[in-house]
């Protein structure tokens, strides 16, 4: 079986009675660029806070690295091997970079001194400079570095981009393309700048409502889905709506388009015994995918 | 690394503290009309300094820490910071133990040097093995104090910590001056040079609870941290 | 070699890197025997996958345009039996008709594109499913 990096099982999280995740399912293989993806609210920043032992789950199965995790031993156990990047990007105020770089480092023996000197160039990160000093933008390459530095096998990051001018999130993805190429780090990350996860993940989950709705390869799922638009002469009529191999149907006026991704030509062959007076079958782009599984109907 | 992260948190609590002590001290010896003060009111007045001294030490420096730095939807900075220790491959017990370590350490500190001033000053002359038991007696009464603030910290904000142990605390004093089963128990007895009819027997029975309850809180707090939800 | 990737467009991103680089080869960007950058360079130059840089590679070395040499890299073979500039003539010419025809039905340049690209991207589609299930 696959070296599975981050795998969980049914794993469900309420607060206060209301539900956050119900049931979710993960596998996120060895040396992949996974993105996660969902509303605000969705559950995203849950499920990582879950992964790291920050919160107690209800109910489910965590695994990390190949090993399960059931205590707070094994969650510190994997922390070892692990990276975290937070939403806001939050460090110690109190500590320059210089400080926050020595005062993580003894905490991980696989620390890279050859990477921790090649981003604080390449980041152009003034040791001196107080924490509390740096933009948001900075901060995350100060949390990249440390993430990166310590030789971490899995990265998990929240929003890696969020707040960062278009140059900033370039360098940010050319770092991760970068961890990536060296065969040693997987990457996992929430977001929902659709644009940065196509560009730099292999495989996305979207996520709504605590489920699963969507996941796979990437460019997979982009050669299998299909929008079959079709237009009809007058009112569309009522059995387009029954048509068999359909994720997703929208109608306006005339208008309908249906969402497939299996047996494509089937569905195209079934929706033109309807006789529309056009049928055109489009590629789909994930912004698509991601609003037609999260809006509804 | 944790000790020095532990310590740029705290030394501003702590200077402050050093700070406030100092200040009193010169405020007092400007003071010409102490000079006049009977020796006995002096003595009580040192004691009822002292005791002040240690509690306050004992619950401000117990604020602060990683038990207290909860998330709050709008602060970032200093509060969230707490997602990334969390995220290092480091116990909840190993960052309560360091952080109230050594707010712990630097509390006995105070304690000793203040304690051991006061014995300097002590009218009757006593032996050197009784003058360490009445340190080592305000220190362990001192540390019933910061393991309760501590425990406090964990559930409550900082602000509401400190409030919350100086009432509890008061509590305690007022029961002890009305009940005297209550006094022979209470750490603030303990802590206290004068609080025995002579001034060489120690008061086993405060000693003994505040070693108690010193482990109690502090298991408690391990215990609330392990379940804390970030 | 100048690669352009359009990361939201619905075409694959490992096919749109292998037609950008056959595209390449065609114009003569490389040359037969010339070593293609490396994926960790190609990877890290457009701030995209390695894994699919990888996969791009991995298809046109099964397609026969360049030979993947173990600890050397990646370089561009010599190409089949008609040559390539023959090829494109052939194509555009086969090519102009249907586009004229689509102009005169009234299509605009997006429309035109976007039919282009559904056509496109079906065939190829249909072409590596083929191959999957060989």
């Amino acid at each position: 079986m696959n070296d599975l990096v981050i795998a969980t099982q049914g794993l469900s999280k309420s607060y206060n009675g209301k539900p956050a995740l119900r049931g979710l399912d993960l596998e996120v293989p060895r040396g992949a660029i996974y993105g996660f993806l969902g509303r605000n609210g969705a559950g995203k920043t849950t499920t990582l806070k879950l992964l790291l032992g920050m919160l107690r789950r209800d109910a489910g199965e965590i695994w990390l690295l190949n090993a399960p995790i059931r205590s707070e031993m094994d969650s510190v156990a994997a922390r070892r091997r692990i990276a975290f990047v937070t939403e806001e990007k939050e460090l110690y105020p109190f500590m320059n970079v210089g400080q926050m770089i020595r005062f993580t480092r003894p905490f991980f023996p696989t620390w890279r001194p050859e990477l921790e000197k090649k981003y604080l160039d390449v980041f152009r990160l003034p040791l001196n400079l107080s924490v509390s000093k740096l933009s948001k933008g900075m901060r995350t390459q100060l949390m990249l570095l440390l993430a990166m530095a310590r030789g971490a096998e899995l990265l998990i990051m929240d929003e890696p981009t969020s707040g960062l001018d278009p140059v900033a999130t370039e360098e940010v993805l050319q770092a991760l393309a970068d961890l990536a190429a060296g065969g040693n780090a997987t990457i996992f990350f929430s977001s929902h700048q659709l644009t940065e996860v196509e560009q730099i993940c292999d495989r996305v989950c979207v996520i709504d409502d605590g489920k699963t709705v969507i996941d796979g390869v990437l460019d997979d799922l982009k050669s299998q889905y299909r929008r079959v638009v079709l237009v009809f002469d007058g009112e569309p009529p009522q059995s387009v709506a029954s048509l068999p191999g359909v994720d997703h149907l929208r109608r306006r006026g005339r208008t309908v388009s249906l969402l497939a991704h299996t047996d494509i030509d089937g569905v195209v062959d079934r929706a033109r015994e309807l006789a529309p007076v056009s049928v055109e079958v489009h590629a789909v782009s994930l912004k698509e995918l991601f609003l037609d599984h999260v809006r509804g109907e | 690394m944790l000790w020095y992260k532990a310590w740029l948190e705290t030394r501003w609590r702590f200077t402050f503290l050093i700070g406030s002590i100092l200040v009193v001290w010169l405020m007092l010896l400007w003071l010409p009309s102490l000079s006049s003060v009977p020796a006995s009111r002096q003595w009580v007045g040192l004691q009822l300094g002292s005791v002040l001294l240690y509690m306050f030490a004992a619950i401000y420096l117990a604020g602060g820490g990683i038990n207290s730095q909860t998330l709050y939807a709008v602060t970032s900075g200093f509060h969230g910071s707490m997602l990334f220790t969390l995220s290092l491959p480091v116990s909840r017990r190993r960052l309560l133990f360091v952080r109230a370590g050594l707010g712990a350490i630097l509390t006995c500190s105070l304690v000793v040097c203040m304690a051991g001033y006061i014995l300097f000053r002590r009218a009757e002359p006593v032996g050197a093995l009784q003058s360490l038991a009445d340190i080592a007696r305000a220190v362990v009464c001192t540390m019933a104090v910061y393991a309760l603030s501590v425990l406090l910290a964990c559930v409550l904000d900082e602000m509401w910590q400190f409030m919350g142990a100086c009432l509890i605390w008061f509590a305690v004093f007022l029961l002890g001056s009305r009940f005297a089963p209550v006094a022979r128990f209470s750490p603030i007895r303990g802590m206290s040079l004068s609080s025995h009819p002579h001034s060489s027997a120690t008061p086993w029975a405060a000693v003994i609870t505040s070693a108690a309850v010193c482990v109690i809180f502090t298991c408690s707090s391990i215990l609330i941290l392990r379940r804390k939800e970030y | 070699m100048d690669l352009r990737i359009n990361f939201t467009s619905g075409v694959p991103i490992y096919l749109q890197l292998m037609e950008q680089i056959k595209h390449a080869v065609e114009t003569g960007a490389v040359r037969a025997g010339e070593q293609l950058p490396t994926i960790r360079k190609v990877a890290e130059e457009l701030a995209m996958n390695p894994n699919t840089v990888a996969r791009a590679y991995r298809e046109l070395e099964h397609e026969g345009v360049i030979e993947v040499r173990h600890g050397s890299g990646a370089y561009v073979l010599e190409p089949g039996r008609s040559s390539k500039a023959t090829a494109i003539r052939r194509s555009s010419d086969a090519l102009r008709p249907a586009i004229e025809k689509a102009i005169v039905l009234g299509l605009s340049e997006p429309e035109l594109r976007r039919v282009f690209e559904s056509e496109l991207s079906r065939l190829l589609d249909d072409a590596a499913t083929a191959r999957r299930k060989s």
